[in-house]
């Protein structure tokens, strides 16, 4: 089913732990330290904490809107970045609404909220939905 | 401001070696779990073949971690102390770096057994003040093509450095 421009994206909440850092950078071969090594994270780069990859945010984004339209729903485009870190503790939840629907194209508005409401990260993504 | 020297704007201008990556079914089935994903078409070959794919299916997003092998996969001794490549960190002052913003497209899906060749490039470079001084912006382009020549995707990535 193609859903109509403006309906609400049911949310999803995300809360990455020391496995899943560590998963993802395994995964994709990514050794930057600020995923791993608090230490470091916190006296050279100065962050409170171990950040969550800003890829594996974009991949909760899709998982948003594939959690709500299931398989029908094939990400062709997506546009995302990062306006303040997420770290290690912190519960996503990622949300959004479609802005547009032209036949089978469906852009969705994207966002991922701390829980003190800061926008982690937001975006733009372009499905193809099966009806 | 002028943290960008010649020597920066030359490194940025030179080729990479286009890399070629093998998508094994563990590559796929390990980056599914790593995201969380259930669906049995990123990890079973008869669930990927029911759902339309030739093999085990990659999530859509899977071409990142082509690029990072791209970029990452090099000895010891070609790594710098932040665990950055030798190779991807521009040579300049700034000593931390974080992911901006990125745009993927997508052509083609990638399955297990696809040969996958990225390409990149850098195509601009430009400097901003910050609060904290200084923030280079990095942007590249890479391009994703199958084993047919079909083009699988293009992403163009900015990474931030301060």
């Amino acid at each position: 089913m193609i859903p109509r421009a403006g309906t609400e994206i049911p949310t999803i909440t995300r809360a990455p732990d020391a496995i899943d850092l560590f998963m993802f950078s395994g995964a994709s071969w990514l050794i930057h330290r600020i995923h791993y090594d608090l230490p470091f994270t916190t006296e050279h780069d100065g962050h409170p904490g171990l950040l969550v990859h800003g890829p594996l945010q974009g991949t909760y984004m899709v998982q948003t809107v594939q959690r709500w339209l299931g398989r029908a729903a094939r990400l062709v485009s997506i546009t995302y970045r990062h306006l303040a870190p997420a770290y290690l503790g912190d519960s996503l939840e990622c949300g959004g609404s479609v802005a547009a629907v032209d036949g089978d194209r469906v852009t969705c508005e994207l966002w991922i909220h701390k829980l003190d409401g800061t926008v982690a990260t937001s975006g733009t993504a372009l499905f193809e939905v099966a009806p | 401001m002028g943290v960008i020297t010649e020597e920066a704007r030359r490194w940025a201008e030179r080729d990479y070696p286009d890399y070629a990556f093998t998508v094994g079914e563990r590559d796929i089935q390990k980056y599914a779990h790593a995201i969380g994903e259930t669906d049995p078409m990123h990890f079973e070959r008869a669930a990927a073949v029911e759902a339309g794919y030739a093999d085990v299916v990659a999530p859509p997003l899977f071409p990142y971690v082509i690029r990072m092998h791209a970029a990452h996969l090099v000895g010891r001794d070609d790594l710098e102390p932040d665990g950055s490549a030798t190779a991807d960190v521009p040579p300049l002052d700034t000593t931390r770096a974080m992911a901006g913003e990125t745009t993927i497209d997508l052509e083609q899906p990638v399955v297990a057994g696809d040969v996958v060749t990225v390409t990149k490039r850098i195509v601009d470079m430009y400097e901003k003040e910050g609060r904290s001084g200084a923030l280079v912006f990095v942007i590249m382009e890479f391009t994703f093509t199958n084993q047919r020549g079909d083009l699988v995707a293009r992403e163009r990535f900015t990474r931030i450095y301060r």
